[in-house]
């Protein structure tokens, strides 16, 4: 497979043909062995136990919580409710903030207003693209009652800073360290910052376990209540002793959870080749840089990120817009920044820029095993291509907004419709 | 057959089950199904986010409703909390305390406050009386549950409903494949949700569905459940993440499949009990009410201990001692149970029915892993039990 445009008009925003197809979508999507799922399937389907804390769930629980470094683990269906459980349980009563960054994943915000709780946004470091302790500190107010703190996709926050700060206020500290599922941070594992650590396992991420999550913790209390409010607060037949839901994680999932890590070493292994792929080829485009990996530490070397800054010849959006139509279904990295989007309920903010300016330089492009060593090719050929053609390309953008002003006709909304449906993205 | 005292479990006796026999449906595909549906989902590199399955079990659930939209959710208790998000709810939701505590924790959990009614003594359904009796200000919606494979009497409540001005949402996790003369239960009040847990006829694993004809609350919820599977964008006031996976809907397929052929057994099992309790004094078997055809998915007596001769709890501990993990739903009530009864104790002594029965009622076994002659040793050991009451009673 090689590039095959020669002229502006071959490009799939202006009528050519899709160069990836399928699509590839900045989701992992890892595919474990399906003799693997069906072998840890056999220990649930043997002993009729579908979910409600099965055995297989109790081996994933024990395999996270040890791969984690940590004392505990509890699953849950998925990190949406795993993170809003925790928060209801942390969060200081009496007091409705929790303070998250703006930069983050885009229901983070709702997380916090399932947990009845109130997300105070904060602004994020320009060179880690994380809070600090200094961003964060800046929004404790009286009526504080937990920061979330959050790691970006690339690298991890400052987690140690906002234990300080954590020690230093008595505001407890929640991770939602999806993003970090295999990292250290100064050399210690990613899984007992804080009161607790939140990741996911839905099938974009590096473990697939379909749809789930789980919460990494040294205290033992915290996972007792956890495990509860999970389950309806039911801890045997006939009792119940605190508020809970149904937030299991059943047992496919666990199984697929399991079969995923048999494989991930390997999988980090061909993460890190394709992150060097892209590296090496990125290293030769102007104007688009790729944000690396601190390879002092350990990292999955999963998430492929970069900055366009002004020597790229195209706005972030229009170069969106180019390879999504091309099938390779790179994403706008945390844009819009969450302060800056109107949500159904309430939110509080103050000026956050960096945040905001962040929000629209970088972009995701697509990574896992989906993309061999030939499709990162093409795909930066491709990007080539565009800051080689980028006058042609300019006006032809242009000729189809005029269009979309003179006939309300959307092409890029009416593109967007076909990929996005197939995209994975959590 | 107990034919002496000392041959009960409780006081020593050989445990008639070797193997424990549970409460719930248990049914799930046979290995070589799941085998395949697990392959194929591989093969597809397509595990959530509204993929081919779950748009395929949609179509299928609204065909076997006959209604126009089902839409799939993580579980029927995170599918009530969004009904009562969609809805736009303030204040108080009216439903009753005699149900599985998630009903009002799924109202807790989308910020508001139940108000709990009463049920009718013998069908154990909330009622129109039930309801008029419990209503006060501030309630903006009635939350009635189908139970145990039958329904609430639906047409006088959807009228009382309509009376105050008061939408009507089922809970309806109990009621899948079950008829009324209207039709199948999905197309009432404005929403049903049904529950596809491990325990229930139809299965997910986890999961369920809520159904409704009103399409726009329908794309509201669709809205409200995930950015994967909307048909018409619109605000909202939360999107969270309720999807079912691929797999789930995996089995979800097979179960509808089979649906017609297990709702047979469960009737076959139920029959086996009715035979075999219909002349114990003192046990009454719970038969689905309002309904022309049940799932019988629930298999539940209640104990009147003066013509029983033994406690409801005394029972339950001469079955579990055989290896008859009977259960005693619902205990406690919902009003009495954390943190309800302190968050609202006005309710805690106003239940009497409700409590009266959180006393006496005793599920039983049925399901996948439960045999008609399972069931015929069950009800012989319940008149067993009868027989050696004073001598339980005495000992216990």
């Amino acid at each position: 497979m090689t590039l095959s445009k020669l002229a502006t008009d071959d490009l799939a925003l202006f009528g050519g043909p899709a160069t990836f197809s399928p699509p590839k979508s900045i989701g992992s999507l890892a595919n474990p062995d399906p003799t693997k799922l069906l072998d840890y399937s056999r220990i649930f389907y043997d002993q009729h136990r579908y979910t409600n804390n099965g055995p297989v769930n109790r081996m994933l629980e024990d395999r996270l919580a040890k791969w984690h470094r940590a004392e505990r683990c509890v699953t849950f269906a998925n990190a949406f409710w795993g993170l809003s459980l925790a928060i209801r349980y942390l969060a200081i009563p009496g007091r409705s903030e929790v303070i998250t960054p703006s930069l983050t994943y885009r229901r983070m915000g709702e997380i916090i207003a399932s947990a009845g709780m109130v997300p105070r946004f904060c602004d994020v470091d320009p060179e880690t693209l994380a809070q600090t302790e200094e961003t964060t500190r800046q929004w404790i107010n009286r009526d504080t009652a937990l920061v979330l703190g959050a790691h970006p996709t690339v690298n991890c926050c400052d987690a140690a800073g906002l234990e300080r700060l954590s020690a230093e206020t008595g505001i407890p500290l929640l991770f939602d360290s999806v993003e970090s599922a295999f990292e250290t941070t100064k050399g210690r594992r990613v899984g007992t910052f804080g009161r607790a650590e939140g990741f996911s396992i839905h099938a974009t991420k590096l473990i697939n376990g379909f749809e789930g999550g789980y919460l990494v913790t040294n205290d033992h209390e915290l996972a007792d209540w956890l495990k509860l409010m999970r389950g309806f607060g039911i801890p045997e037949e006939d009792e119940i002793v605190c508020f809970g839901m149904n937030a299991k994680l059943n047992e496919i999932h666990a199984a697929m959870a399991m079969a995923s890590m048999d494989d991930l070493d390997a999988l980090v292994e061909r993460n890190r080749q394709r992150y060097l792929a892209y590296r090496e080829l990125l290293a030769g485009i102007e104007g688009i840089s790729l944000r690396l990996f601190d390879e002092e530490e350990q990292t999955s070397f999963k998430n492929i990120l970069v900055r366009l800054d002004q020597k790229w010849p195209l706005s972030r959006d229009d170069t969106l817009a180019i390879l999504q139509a091309e099938g390779a279904l790179a994403r706008p990295y945390y844009s819009p920044a969450l302060h800056t989007h109107k949500a159904g309920f309430e939110t509080r903010s103050g000026y956050l820029p960096v945040a905001e300016q962040i929000s629209k330089q970088f972009m995701l492009l697509p990574c896992g095993d989906q993309m061999g060593r030939r499709d990162i090719t093409v795909l930066v050929e491709l990007l080539g291509f565009v800051t080689a053609h980028a006058v042609e390309i300019g006006k032809a953008l242009n000729a189809v907004n005029n269009l979309e002003v003179r006939t309300g006709y959307d092409p890029v909304a009416v593109r967007r419709e076909t990929p996005l449906k197939e995209s994975h993205e959590e | 057959m107990k034919n002496e005292l000392g041959q009960f479990a409780l006081l020593g006796g050989t445990p008639e089950f070797a193997t424990e026999l549970h409460v719930g449906q248990l049914y799930f595909p046979e290995w070589e199904q799941y085998e395949a549906a697990m392959r194929g989902i591989i093969d597809r590199k397509y595990y959530t986010n509204h993929g081919p399955l779950i748009r395929e079990l949609e179509a299928r659930l609204e065909d076997f409703f006959e209604i126009g939209n089902a839409v799939t959710v993580t579980n029927a208790t995170i599918g009530l909390y969004l009904v009562c998000l969609a809805l736009g709810l303030k204040r108080k939701v009216l439903m009753p305390s005699f149900t599985f505590v998630a009903t009002a924790q799924a109202a807790v959990l989308a910020g508001l406050d139940p108000v709990f009614c009463e049920v009718d003594p013998y069908s154990h359904q909330m009622t129109p009386a039930t309801a008029e009796q419990a209503l006060e200000s501030g309630v903006s919606a009635v939350c009635p549950v189908n139970l145990w494979g039958g329904s609430a009497d639906i047409p006088p409540l959807e009228d009382w409903a309509r009376s105050h001005n008061l939408p009507l949402f089922f809970d309806s996790a109990h009621g899948f494949g079950v008829e009324r003369t209207e039709g199948k239960l999905g197309r009432f009040g404005c929403a049903e949700v049904f529950s596809f847990h491990a325990t229930k006829i139809m299965t997910a694993t986890e999961g369920g569905c809520i159904c409704t004809n009103d399409d726009e609350l329908a794309e509201r919820i669709r809205n409200m459940r995930s950015n994967y599977g909307i048909r018409r964008p619109m605000p909202v006031s939360l999107t969270v993440n309720a999807r079912m996976s691929e797999a789930q809907a995996a089995i979800a397929l097979m179960s509808l499949e089979g649906i017609d052929g297990r709702i047979a057994n469960n009737r076959m099992i139920f029959d086996t009990y009715r035979s075999a309790l219909d002349t114990v004094p003192g046990v009454r078997l719970i038969h689905p009410s309002n309904v022309t055809r049940s799932n019988y998915q629930c298999i539940v007596i209640e104990i009147a201990e003066d013509l029983f001769g033994l406690s409801r709890d005394l029972l339950w501990s001469v079955l579990r001692a055989e290896g008859v993990r009977a259960r005693r739903y619902f205990k406690p009530g919902i009003h009495r149970s954390i943190p309800f009864n302190t968050l609202y104790p006005q309710y805690v002594e106003a239940l009497p029915t409700t409590d009266a029965l959180c006393g006496t009622v005793l599920q039983l076994p049925i399901g996948a892993l439960v045999t008609t002659e399972d069931a015929e040793r069950i009800g012989s050991l319940i008149c067993d039990a009868h027989a050696y009451a004073d001598g339980l009673l005495a000992c216990g």
